[in-house]
């Protein structure tokens, strides 16, 4: 009997799909011909309501555009806020906003190990790594007094100082992550059922990721070097030591490798932030809000998140409103252009794999 | 086609095993309540006795959740307005900026974050006076 041509709508409501939103299929049988991203169920139009604020009260929201890791948009918005008005920030607050962001990018890596070992079955490590995960939000939420939307990196410096014993108890946190990340390996990573779903799935190559601007671990699973923090530091990055970890083959499996590596990156590079945290002030003293105004001008900043370059475009027109303000999140890409392109060919029950893999966020796409 | 076997990649997950042995990370709620950090923003507290109802809170939430009214308390005597904060849940997204405005810092978040009823005109919360 024949295979008949069926469209299917994979998600919203799909435990496989990475946030709210949906791709529209097109099979033959098990076999995608087509794929089509549809966004739009969560969150949008961050960037027009960002317009109807003041700066202050747009900081509030930039950091519900990703769910699973807001900091690196908090600090993007505070940098360029503190880019356009020429506010400096004192060395005691840049390091707190490398803890925070390094703390935020190994919870984002225990999510997605969580949904990638979910997509291919393996249940009990998520559970796993969501525990995990909750060990870094609990120091999220004696530090910023919340456990996801911090709220925390503000214009200026950061909201709160660091609660006593604050450092000890990180670093104990990092001391069982050590540890812990081993049983991953075993669990996950070296797991026969992962590497034969993963290997060889979902290849992206060199050429076709530096054409269509992929970024983070897409174009670091495919031998790109290439890491905003040693490419264009920001913060404290040029005053830390940490390696950018790549693979060549480009494909699930090498992507997430990079990422397992990059975790050790961050358990190292909070050590030294431990090591170094210096003593000071940690916020500037500003204007209220309805004084808080920006020049006129405008600026580009951008910080490495867990899953790529996380960009941010501001502009100001000498009132207390921002006039223009764009995200440009590694989801925009690898939402649309690569995943569509990704999927076709590739069997029904590979695209909960692909798209944990590529870390997409849906509210950076419809933004 | 050549089968190949991952010997190591088959044995090495069965370590999971051992978390049969290991103490469970779930708490037994609500027999065990987990703590609350220090610092957590939870429902909104406001000292009547310092609160002068300047409005500066309602001024900068972006949300509209606060609104000024007036109650039959006693108020602070430098109250000008007579008015004081009510706070909307169904509005709040508990970012604080309201506390980071107060001139007197009457207006604080408290650490209790639990609240349950039936009404939904419970959303429109009178924060407690302390």
């Amino acid at each position: 009997m024949e295979n008949k041509h069926i469209t299917i709508f994979h998600g919203p409501q799909h435990p496989g799909i990475t946030g709210n939103m949906s791709v529209e299929l097109d099979l033959i049988g098990e076999t995608i011909q087509k794929a089509t991203t549809h966004v739009g169920y969560l969150h949008r139009g961050f960037e027009k309501l960002i317009e109807r604020r003041t700066v202050i009260q747009a900081f509030t929201i930039v950091c519900r555009i990703c769910v699973p890791e807001p900091d690196p948009n908090e600090a993007n918005f505070a940098m360029a806020v503190e880019e356009l008005t020429g506010l400096e920030v004192s060395p005691r607050a840049q390091y707190i906003r490398v803890m925070v962001l390094e703390l935020s990018r190994l919870a984002a890596q225990f999510l997605w190990m969580a949904g990638q070992s979910g997509s291919v079955g393996l249940y009990a490590v998520g559970q796993w790594a969501i525990a995990d995960r909750d060990l870094i939000l609990d120091l999220f939420e004696e530090l910023t007094g919340a456990r996801v939307y911090h709220m925390y990196i503000y214009p200026g410096g950061v909201r709160r100082d660091l609660p006593e014993g604050f450092l000890q108890k990180v670093q104990k946190l990092l001391i069982y992550m050590k540890k812990r990340l081993l049983d991953y390996d075993d669990i996950f990573i070296n797991n026969a059922s992962f590497k034969n779903r993963a290997i060889g799935v979902g290849v992206v190559n060199k050429d076709e990721a530096i054409q269509n601007a992929y970024v983070g671990q897409v174009l670091r699973g495919c031998g790109i070097k290439a890491d905003v923090r040693k490419d264009a530091p920001y913060l404290v990055y040029n005053e830390l030591d940490f390696e950018v970890p790549t693979q060549e083959a480009g494909d699930v499996y090498a992507r997430a490798l990079v990422r397992r590596a990059e975790m050790d990156q961050s358990v190292h590079i909070l050590e030294q932030v431990i090591a170094k945290m210096p003593e000071g002030e940690i916020m500037n003293k500003l204007p209220t809000h309805r004084k808080f105004k920006l020049p006129r001008d405008d600026t580009w900043v951008k910080v490495e998140s867990a899953r790529g370059e996380f960009a941010y475009y501001m502009a100001g027109d000498g009132s207390e409103n921002i006039r223009r303000m764009q995200v440009r999140g590694p989801s925009l890409v690898h939402g649309f252009t690569l995943l569509e392109k990704l999927l076709v060919g590739q069997e029904l029950s590979d695209v909960a794999l692909i798209m944990n893999s590529l870390g997409i966020c849906p509210p950076e796409i419809e933004r | 086609m050549k089968w190949s076997v991952d010997i190591k990649g088959v044995i090495s997950p069965l370590k999971i095993l051992n978390a049969f042995w290991q103490k469970p990370n779930t708490i037994a709620y609500p027999a065990v309540k987990k703590e609350t950090a220090k610092g957590y923003r939870g429902f909104h507290t406001n000292l009547l006795a310092d609160c002068i109802g300047c409005a500066n809170c309602q001024d900068v939430c972006m949300n509209d959740a606060i609104d000024m009214i007036k109650v039959d308390t006693e108020y602070n005597a430098k109250n000008s307005s007579q008015c004081i904060p009510r706070i909307d849940y169904g509005r709040c997204c508990w970012c604080a900026l309201c506390t980071d405005v107060c001139p007197p810092n009457s207006l604080k978040l408290d650490e209790e974050f639990v609240g349950v009823s039936k009404y939904a005109s419970d959303f429109l919360y009178m924060p407690k006076d302390k």
